[in-house]
């Protein structure tokens, strides 16, 4: 067993894009004392490992995305993302610029850096997303609309002029649909399909079809188990694709033809041999009991050597294992395990003895499929039914290969980390033997080389854990500050909120229209900062339009994030009131604010493996773990907004500040020019002008008594007539208030929203036959208006006001004076009188035609005047 | 948030110039790539890097308002986008939907008719598109092409329904007019495009004749292969007289060929398989086809002689030339099936149709040849040109190799038909006893665990005969004996099998078993009676005849020894049941067995059998009258 602690020996440090690398696309490969690597980027390094430095470097035109090294002819094939498959000659002896074909030499590159130019792209195709090498054949994988295309070439002459190699079979199947394990995996995570070469077993001719690096010989019984009598029989050699969906497929590459002559049924090509349900990310095979020691000796590769048990890593670490064994009447069958690793696997590779090594963000771990089988008992060699990964303690592993050796010699793995370091990795085949009891001084050196390398890679672990802890802590800092500011938002006791949301109301210009706006301000009074995770939530419902009886009103939602807003700070927030086409707002106008707080926002990255932002391929923590619910919603408050604060007052400006009477909101160039005109004339013509002229204006009123304004504004408005503080009160609201209080105004003149002038007038009646004890004074509130609505609105805003003040003032407790019943009887059957005559002119309004409609509308009218001058009086 | 147009004309103008230029360059420069094509690898690179030009080129158009002055220039270089990607990738995908789509919504855009109509298809979206461009008469000519490119892609998709009903709203007519397609197709003619429009990469008339010329083929081969030959003849002929490159046309002329030989008209046939061999580079299929109509006429000779060109045509590598970056015939029709007339297989499928036919019409030292031939090419040849899979009907490889088997022994070559069996042997040993298929699909399953045994049995029974050629006949014996093992061995499960199916009782398999376990009991038996051993060879045939009552080859075996043996009483009972059973009616063998198994119950059949068993009927049946 290989779990002894592993030699680790650091080569060198690459440049690694953005801190970490990802997982999935870095290769590395070992030849001889020469290592090749990519890391992801565009850049191939060669690096002598005996010189310990890079003796060359390849720039690809763009990402590497695969590697693979032809070891007799020396040369390496690299896939370009979104390019194709370049062709790169490995001259060993004089490996100048001129020597490699196609490439060229760019001055501003730094020494020692070969541009591959595009005449080294021996196929180009965008949609290349994996290959691999079978002596001299090349299989392509391209990645179309919900399929795949598998292409199988010729592998093209390396020279001076190489030439695409003739295409020899083609197969196009359907992809299935992506694995549906983790709906929040991001979109742009991308897996690559996975390919593996098979070749038959005691081939003729050995030198024809040699697996390639990624290949391997399978054991002729499962070969034939696996791909059928015909793949046997004609010795094909086999590709085994496994794709990001999880399938597991093989084709046999004998059967494959070109589409064009005789294109083939992909349900008979393609034949899937098992569904991972999971991203694969590896396949291999390997040899599950001991070699024949003479067989290795004398250096034969018969049926002995063979693997004969395939295997296949997915994503989220389920391993899959295949086997050819027999049952009992002594048929063959496969026998398939499958087995669950802890995942995320990022790379893996198969070694001798049946060692499976596979990385993992946080380990680099070893299985061993060979374990419980007795060497002696060759013949009954079954799968163990569990595995137990072993450590080797080496973290952010993400590319790995197993070097080719002597099989009595160490294990050496070849890893490259997420940090860019290339690790010799030594694992001792027999834990005694690699532990001398005496030392020389080499020894020593070599130990203590050792011991740093270690000390070098258990850094690389505490960075990175320490990474993990330090963004949990931050996670968990910002979880207890939000806590802290919901309870005290949620808490309904007087003491003061910490977070306050005010609205003012204003008229801003908007090119040539002005606009109404609301101006909200958030504050912090709290202990603590807003942070990252909260969202400002504003809702602006505006009621319907007074013709569209039953309808809701339109409600638009505006949210905006808080990123960060220290104790005492505030941010202010303008938005729009005009909802109406011509921007008038339909009043009255509810704004709410409310806080909401995402807790998954703040959780997720926390939760995440380290590393993971910048490697999708690690998958954040399993989505069980995630809270369910978005996270918080806490309410601020609600502001309405009614006509009384829209109101504006031209004639009240102070001069030089508003001279000008505010355009109506549609008021266009031209109908302002030719008002002008119409108004140097004698007799007004506009449909305003006229209705001004001909109806009378609409009046409503209402009457609350002296007692009940004196005891409510007393307090605030002391030593002013109380007709001019009940005005003030009406429009404390409204930027004219200061002109109201300087000029102790008891009526004043404006313009709706709409353009439509209104005038508010406070003065004081005396009821005399309502209270038996004499007359009552109370103050009429009178609002006129040419435009009925205005003056619904506005009453309806004055009521509104004065039923709060009413409703405060029964919560302190007074007695209203004695009344005269009967009157009151009286008028309340007069109202409810007109209440049903309402009701019933509304029926006919809906049943009846055109013609009488209008008598009916009429009729209405005028019932509503009388509702809305009413004789009570609000004491 | 700034919806301010533009207000200056000028630099928009000068934009959609620099535009222009480069759409009008790109296609310049596809062009003279088709043009100088010395270096194939060269070419698909600046064919990647115009199409990446032109996606470049439409992003940026696409980034504006759609606007109706800036539209002739987005749809045409839509179109050039989709002629060169189409061509380049050799095929259409959904891609191309979803462009012309977006370019259909941009139109619809532009002229403010974008509602709600984004969620319906394609067609409702071309009806509105065309409704509401039709007053704009500058949109008109790409619009066209555009409306060409989609009636390609319904072509190729085989949305025939769809496709007519584009072409009646481009005609103008209304619906419930023609629905014939090549009617439609003649009768649209896209307007010609001005002078000063944006250069393309093939123009919208050039694109009506190629489908024109592509739904002609297509309709003939569909009617071709339902049967409707009349209809047929006329679409084929419709496609022989349109404009078409010469491999197009030598494929017009093999669907006419074949249409004709349907029809009765062999000469007439003939005469285009003529016209199609002198014209083209492609030989295939009219060899196929003459082979086909030799065979129907009867000349053997000339059919063999056509299968062995089809062999030799097909072994030269078609040199991949450089595609044309058109829309060209070849790419708007199907792939051929094997049910297509056109679909003529590779060199290894016509070899061994070649070697089979050589088998079936008794040349068997041709058949050897080529079945030598045959095995060659598929183990040895470095390139892999064999699709046994795809097609049901044809052999699988072990099949392959017992045909093979058989040729040499019928050649008198039994060294050689005893290497090819230990070949199949070595490689299948390790798949015996069975090879159950764990994932396979319901016919394989069925397929593979029967056929094992049968296949390795066949070989046991060839090695005897070949034993048997050679004159050894211990070995003969040895081997038939451990066939017989092997086919009863697989019984007792076979029977469950049959039992529990036994509504199908004529499954091929199964009566290959019971034909297999026929001719080895009677090749043993006919072993023993050439080494003098009549009673053992009696056992052997009384137990095909219990195996297979009514077979009369069997019955025939077993009277011959009965009289040698000259047991008088038995062969008479024996004769009278066998008269009652040939009054019955004759068991009806419609199962069609493999050629080596029929091949080899040949062997086994008497040449002279009736008038044999004739003799019988007076030399048995007289002196039990006297």
């Amino acid at each position: 067993m290989a779990g002894a602690a592993p030699r680790v020996d650091c080569l060198a440090g690459f440049r690694c894009p953005a801190g970490r690398l990802a997982a999935g696309r870095p290769r590395v490969l070992g030849l001889g004392a020469e290592v090749f690597l990519s890391t992801g980027s565009e850049l191939v390094y060669a690096y002598d490992r005996q010189a310990r430095q890079p003796s060359a470097v390849y720039e690809f035109p763009g990402q590497v995305w695969h590697l693979e090294l032809l070891a007799p002819r020396q040369a390496l094939y690299v896939l370009c993302a979104r390019k194709g498959v370049y062709f790169v000659p490995l001259d060993t002896p004089s490996r100048s610029v001129s020597h490699a074909g196609g490439t060229i030499e760019d001055d501003e590159l730094p020494p020692g850096v070969t541009a591959v130019g595009p005449d080294a792209c021996l196929f180009p195709d965008a949609t290349l997303c994996a290959f691999t090498l079978l002596d001299d054949l090349l299989v392509t994988m391209a990645q179309g609309t919900a399929t795949w295309k598998m292409q199988l070439f010729e592998r093209p002459c390396p020279g001076p002029d190489p030439r695409p190699g003739a295409q020899i079979g083609e197969v196009v199947f359907p992809a299935g649909p992506p694995s549906a394990r983790d709906p929040g995996e991001p979109p742009a995570m991308h897996f690559l399909p996975v390919l593996c070469c098979v070749s038959p077993p005691n081939s003729r001719a050995p030198q024809s079809h040699l697996p390639g690096p990624g290949g391997f010989t399978l054991q002729s019984a499962l070969f034939g188990l696996l791909f059928g009598a015909d793949a046997a029989l004609l010795e094909s050699p086999v590709v085994l694709c496994g794709l990001p969906d999880g399938q597991l497929c093989c084709m046999v590459l004998k059967t494959l033809v070109n589409l064009r002559e005789a294109p083939g049924d992909p349900r008979a090509l393609v034949r899937i041999l098992h569904h991972l349900e999971e991203p694969v990310v590896f396949i291999g095979a390997l040899r599950t009991e001991p070699q024949a020691q003479e067989a290795v000796g004398q250096g034969l590769l018969g049926e002995d050597t063979h693997a004969n048990c395939v295997v296949a890593l997915g994503h989220h670490g389920r391993m899959l294992a295949i086997k050819a064994s027999r049952d009992e009447a002594g048929n063959l069958v496969p026998e398939l395990r499958e087995y669950r690793l802890p995942g995320p696997i990022l790379c893996a590779a198969c070694g001798g003895g049946g060692h499976v090594y596979h990385g993992t963000p946080s380990d680099l771990c070893v299985v061993d499929l060979a374990q419980g089988i007795a060497p002696e008992d060759r013949t009954q060699s079954g799968l163990p039914p569990l595995l137990c990964p072993a450590s080797l303690s080496i973290c952010s592993i993400v590319a790995l290969s197993v070097s080719p050796g002597a099989p009595e010699e160490d294990t050496e793995l070849l890893v490259l980390s997420a940090r860019g370091r290339l690790m010799a990795c030594h694992l001792a085949r027999d834990p005694v033997a690699a532990c001398p009891a005496r030392m020389t001084a080499a020894q020593a050196g070599q130990k203590i080389r050792d011991l740093l390398s270690g000390i070098g890679s258990i850094s690389e672990r505490v960075f990175s854990l320490k990474k993990a802890v330090d963004q949990r802590n931050q996670a968990l800092m910002c979880l207890h500050e939000a806590l802290d500011v919901s309870c005290a938002l949620l808490s309904r006791q007087g003491s003061p909120k910490p977070i306050a949301c005010s609205t003012t109301i204003t008229w801003s210009r908007q090119g040539l229209r002005e606009e109404l706006t609301a101006t909200c301000r958030l504050e912090n009074r709290g202990a603590h900062s807003l942070g990252p995770g909260w969202t400002w939530c504003l809702q602006v419902l505006s009621s319907a339009h007074a013709f569209e009886l039953d309808t809701a009103g339109t409600t638009t939602t505006y949210t905006v994030p808080v990123h960060q807003l220290a104790p005492g700070a505030w941010r202010e927030v303008t938005l729009s009131l005009g909802s109406g086409e011509d921007g008038t707002p339909e009043l009255p106008v509810t704004v709410s604010c409310a806080l909401f707080y995402s807790v998954r926002e703040v959780v997720r990255g926390a939760l995440a493996p380290p590393g993971s932002t910048e490697d999708p391929h690690c998958k954040a923590c399993p989505p069980d773990l995630l809270p369910t619910r978005d996270g918080i919603c806490l309410p601020l408050g609600e502001h309405t907004v009614d006509l009384l604060q829209c109101l504006r007052f031209p004639g009240l400006a102070a001069p030089g500040t508003q001279a000008t009477r505010p355009t109506a909101p549609t008021a266009d160039p031209v109908d302002t020019f030719l008002g002008a005109c119409r108004e140097q004339g004698s007799e007004p013509v506009g449909p305003t002008a006229l209705r001004a002229k001909y109806l009378p204006p609409s009046v409503a009123s209402a009457r609350v008594s002296v007692e009940l304004l004196r005891a409510a504004l007393e307090n605030v408005y002391t030593g002013v007539p109380l007709c001019c503080a009940t005005l003030q009160w009406l429009l404390a609201e409204n930027a004219v208030v200061d002109v109201v209080r300087a000029r102790a105004l008891s009526s004043v003149q404006g313009v709706a929203p709409d353009g439509a002038d209104i005038r508010l007038s406070v003065h004081e009646v005396a009821l005399t036959d309502l209270c038996p004890a004499g007359p009552i004074q109370a103050m009429e509130i009178q609002v006129e208006s040419a435009s009925l609505a205005d003056v619904c609105r506005t009453h309806h805003a004055v009521i509104g006001r004065i039923q709060t003040m009413v409703v405060e003032r029964a919560a302190r407790g007074s007695s209203p004076p004695d009344l005269r019943v009967q009157c009151l009887r009286q008028m309340h059957t007069n109202h409810e009188a007109l209440l049903r005559e309402v009701q019933a002119l509304r029926d006919r309004l809906s049943l009846e035609d055109e013609a009488s409609s209008r008598t009916t509308a009429e009729q209405l009218l005028q019932v509503y005047q009388q509702l809305r001058s009413p004789s009570l009086v609000l004491l | 948030m700034s919806q301010a147009p533009l207000d200056s004309s000028s630099p928009r103008a000068s934009c959609m110039d620099l535009w222009r230029e480069k759409n009008d360059r790109l296609v310049r420069q596809t062009k003279q790539v088709t043009q100088d094509s010395d270096l194939l690898l060269r070419q698909q690179q600046l064919a990647q890097d115009a199409l990446q030009g032109f996606r470049e080129l439409l992003h940026s158009l696409q980034g504006l308002p759609a606007a109706i002055s800036a539209l002739p220039l987005e749809l045409t270089v839509i179109c050039n986008f989709i002629t060169l990607k189409a061509s380049h990738t050799q095929g259409f995908t959904e891609d191309q939907d979803q462009d012309i789509q977006h370019g259909l919504e941009r139109v619809l855009e532009a002229q403010k008719q974008l509602g709600p109509r984004l969620e319906c298809g394609l067609r409702e979206l071309w009806d509105s598109v065309l409704h509401a461009s039709s007053l704009l008469p500058e949109l008109l000519p790409a619009l066209h092409h555009l409306a060409g490119l989609q009636a390609a892609l319904w072509l190729s998709t085989d949305h025939l329904g769809d496709l007519a009903l584009l072409l009646q709203s481009l005609n103008g007519s209304q619906s419930g007019a023609s629905e014939d397609l090549l009617l439609l197709l003649k009768t649209w003619s896209p307007p010609a495009e001005e002078s000063d429009a944006p250069l393309t990469l093939q123009d919208a008339r050039g694109l009506r004749d190629v489908l024109l010329t592509a739904s002609a083929l297509r309709q003939g081969l569909q009617e071709l292969i339902t049967g409707s030959l009349p209809r047929a003849l006329s679409s084929l002929q419709e496609a022989a007289s349109g404009l078409c490159s010469w491999p197009v046309l030598v494929q017009v002329y093999t669907a006419l060929a074949t249409c004709l030989r349907k029809m009765g008209s062999p000469q007439r046939a003939l005469l285009y398989l003529v016209a199609a061999l002198k014209g083209g580079s492609v030989w295939g299929p009219p060899l196929l086809e003459a082979s086909r109509l030799y065979q129907q006429l009867g000349d053997t000779a000339a059919e063999l002689k056509s299968l062995e060109l089809l062999v030799d045509a097909l072994s030269v590598t078609q040199n991949s030339e450089a595609p044309q970056l058109l829309i060209e015939v070849e790419l708007l029709l199907p792939r051929p099936d094997p049910a297509s007339p056109l679909y003529c297989g590779t060199q290894s499928q016509a070899k061994h149709l070649l070697a089979s036919r050589c088998l079936q019409t008794g040349r068997a030292e041709d058949a050897a040849e080529h079945y030598l031939d045959l095995l060659a090419l598929l183990l040895d040849g470095l390139e892999p040109r064999f699709s046994p899979l795809p097609c049901p009907p044809g052999p699988c490889m072990p099949e392959v190799f017992l045909e093979a088997a058989v040729a040499l022994i019928q050649a008198n070559r039994a060294q050689d038909a005893l290497t090819v069996c230990e070949e199949l042997l070595s490689r299948t040993s390790s798949l015996l006893p069975k090879m159950p298929w764990l994932w396979e699909d319901a016919r394989n399953v069925a397929k593979e665990p029967i056929n094992c045994p049968l296949w390795v049995s066949a070989t046991y029974l060839l090695q005897g005969q070949a034993w048997v050629k050679l004159g050894d006949q211990k070995q003969a014996v040895s081997e038939y004996s451990r066939c017989l093992e092997l086919l009863f061995r697989a019984t007792p499960e076979d029977k469950e099998q049959g039992a529990a199916s036994n509504s199908d009782q004529r499954c091929r398999p199964d009566a290959a078993l019971q034909q297999l376990r026929l001719a080895a009991l009677i090749s043993r038996g006919l072993v023993w009676v050439a080494s003098g051993q009549d009673t053992k060879a009696l056992q052997d045939f009384l137990l095909s005849v219990q195996m297979c009552p009514g077979n009369r080859d069997a019955s025939f075996h077993l009277l011959q020894t009965l009289r040698r043996l000259d047991r008088r009483n038995e062969a008479t009972a024996f004769w009278w049941r066998l008269e009652a059973q040939t009054k019955l009616p004759p068991e009806d063998a419609t199962w069609s067995l493999p050629l080596y198994l029929e091949t080899c119950l040949n062997w086994i059949h008497p040449p002279d059998r009736e008038t044999l068993l004739e003799e019988f009927r007076t030399s048995l049946l007289e002196p039990s009258d006297l």
